[in-house]
């Protein structure tokens, strides 16, 4: 087996097969060449290789190169036969032409459309080339020439009346402007996104004020939190009670208006007692 | 375009353009460092003349210097009003052009097309490219100036129907068909060029 560069019997290196590599599959090498090629393949595993990729990317390219014809040349024979009337004439055919590649021709012109282009031999082509003329003009596109020398300086000097742009500079009050704007921006952006982290603070501040004694210890805050749970407490209890004796009152006015003296003051004792705002135990 | 990219990454073109409202020179150098080999590549489709691109090009700049004020960073960014400033200057000094012939500039396609800048690879590849180019330029120049208009517009500066119909003032129809048309033309231009094989 012979490997890399070294010649076989009929004098063949890998850098020659190579060369000679599409010429051998178009079969344009001559009947000793050819065969010493094929020995060359058998023989060395890398051009072996080689070969079977190329062969396989020219069958690849053959079969994305020969799209599947939609339509057969002799559907559209027996159609433009029998339904003359839908035949489509070569104006109309390019007046469609765009909307056919854009996707945008109805079902039934599309049809027609794709009939004309098998039955009629020269508006055939007109598709392909269409979409090959497309794909030169964007490498034209992307193939941009170059900015003629001086043409930078000439447009600078007509508008700012100089080639120095750097020389002119903005005024000292746009120049304070431009740094005030500079130092606010990243405090300016962000804002919308800490709206909500800066409302939680904003409440907790005002709470923590509310409720933090002045040696700001963490028993006195809870201290604190307990007589204001208090007082909430007799607020919410006082109110239930006016209320109940309002709802009293009001079915038996009588009634509650004979209560007697002593029954109020045992009522009013037997109301709970506070230590701290809280009541006791 | 790689400019533009570079001007939206560096810096926001209203900002940009404040600067140079206020009178900071090294702005509008950018400005122009950034668009003037894209609107003279695309002065050069519509004149097919190096010495008249460059003269639309610099008549373009010294306009949208006078009219910075007018940018609204509201109504979009800097690179579409400046590009949409540049076509709108560019076809009409176009159709000025097709109205007095006696102002149509010489095409010298062949000579200037040498100057195309090299994109790597080999250096035969690079001498095709050219040459295809020179083509493609020369089968876009043999277009009736309105089929012209819009294939440039569509196929090598990439608008939208509705932008062209807001640049030309035409109806949708009429550039619909006219790309059509032009199309259909270039391709046959380009085929009996053999630049386009069957």
């Amino acid at each position: 087996m012979t490997l890399g560069n070294e010649k076989d019997e009929k004098n063949l290196i890998c850098s020659e097969f190579e060369d000679q590599l599409s010429d051998y599959l178009e079969g344009g090498l001559g009947g000793e060449v050819h065969r010493g090629m094929g020995a060359h393949a058998l023989k060395c595993p890398l051009c072996h290789e080689l070969l079977n990729e190329v062969r396989g990317n020219l069958e690849l390219c053959r079969v994305i190169a020969e799209p599947t014809p939609v339509l057969t040349k002799l559907e559209a024979g027996i159609m433009a036969r029998t339904m003359p009337e839908t035949e489509m004439g070569c104006d109309e055919f390019e007046e469609c032409l765009t909307d056919y590649l854009d996707g945008f021709l109805p079902a039934q012109l599309f049809h027609r459309w794709e009939r004309h282009a098998v039955v009629c031999q020269s508006c055939t082509d007109l598709p392909g080339a269409v979409v090959r003329s497309i794909g030169v003009c964007y490498t034209f596109k992307m193939e941009e020439l170059p900015l003629p020398a001086g043409l930078h300086d000439r447009i600078l000097q007509m508008t700012l009346g100089t080639t120095e742009a750097k020389t002119v500079r903005a005024s000292a009050v746009s120049q304070a402007g431009e740094w005030l704007r500079s130092w606010l921006r990243p405090i300016s952006i962000p804002l919308p996104q800490l709206a909500p982290v800066a409302m939680v603070l904003l409440f907790a501040v005002l709470l923590f004020s509310h409720v933090i004694p002045a040696d700001a210890s963490l028993t006195t805050v809870y201290q604190q939190s307990f007589e204001m749970a208090g007082k909430t407490y007799i607020q919410g209890a006082d109110s239930l009670e006016a209320g109940l004796s309002n709802f009293g009152s009001s079915i038996d006015t009588n009634s509650s208006s004979e209560k007697p003296a002593e029954q109020k003051s045992q009522e009013s004792e037997q109301k709970p007692t506070y230590v701290n705002g809280g009541p006791a135990r | 375009m790689e400019a533009a990219k570079a001007l939206s990454i560096n810096e926001s073109g209203a900002d940009l353009v404040r600067r140079c409202r206020n009178g900071d020179g090294s702005a509008w150098e950018e400005i122009v460092s950034s668009f003037s080999r894209r609107i003279f590549n695309l002065a050069y489709r519509f004149t097919s003349n190096a010495e008249a691109a460059e003269d639309l090009t610099q008549e373009v700049f010294v306009r949208i210097y006078k009219t910075l004020d007018q940018f609204d960073p509201k109504q979009g960014d800097l690179t579409n009003w400046l590009m949409r400033l540049a076509r709108n200057l560019i076809i009409d000094d176009y159709r000025k052009r097709q109205r007095n012939p006696q102002d149509s500039v010489a095409e010298d396609v062949e000579d200037h097309i040498f100057h195309l800048r090299a994109v790597g690879g080999s250096q035969q590849n690079e001498m095709e490219r050219r040459e295809l180019c020179a083509q493609v330029q020369a089968g876009i120049n043999k277009l009736p100036s309105d089929l012209r208009v819009c294939v440039i517009l569509r196929d090598i500066e990439e608008l939208s129907y509705q932008e062209i119909v807001d640049l030309l003032e035409i109806p949708e129809g009429t550039v619909k068909s006219r790309i059509n048309r032009g199309r259909i033309e270039l391709a046959k231009i380009l085929r009996r060029m053999r630049v386009v094989n069957v």
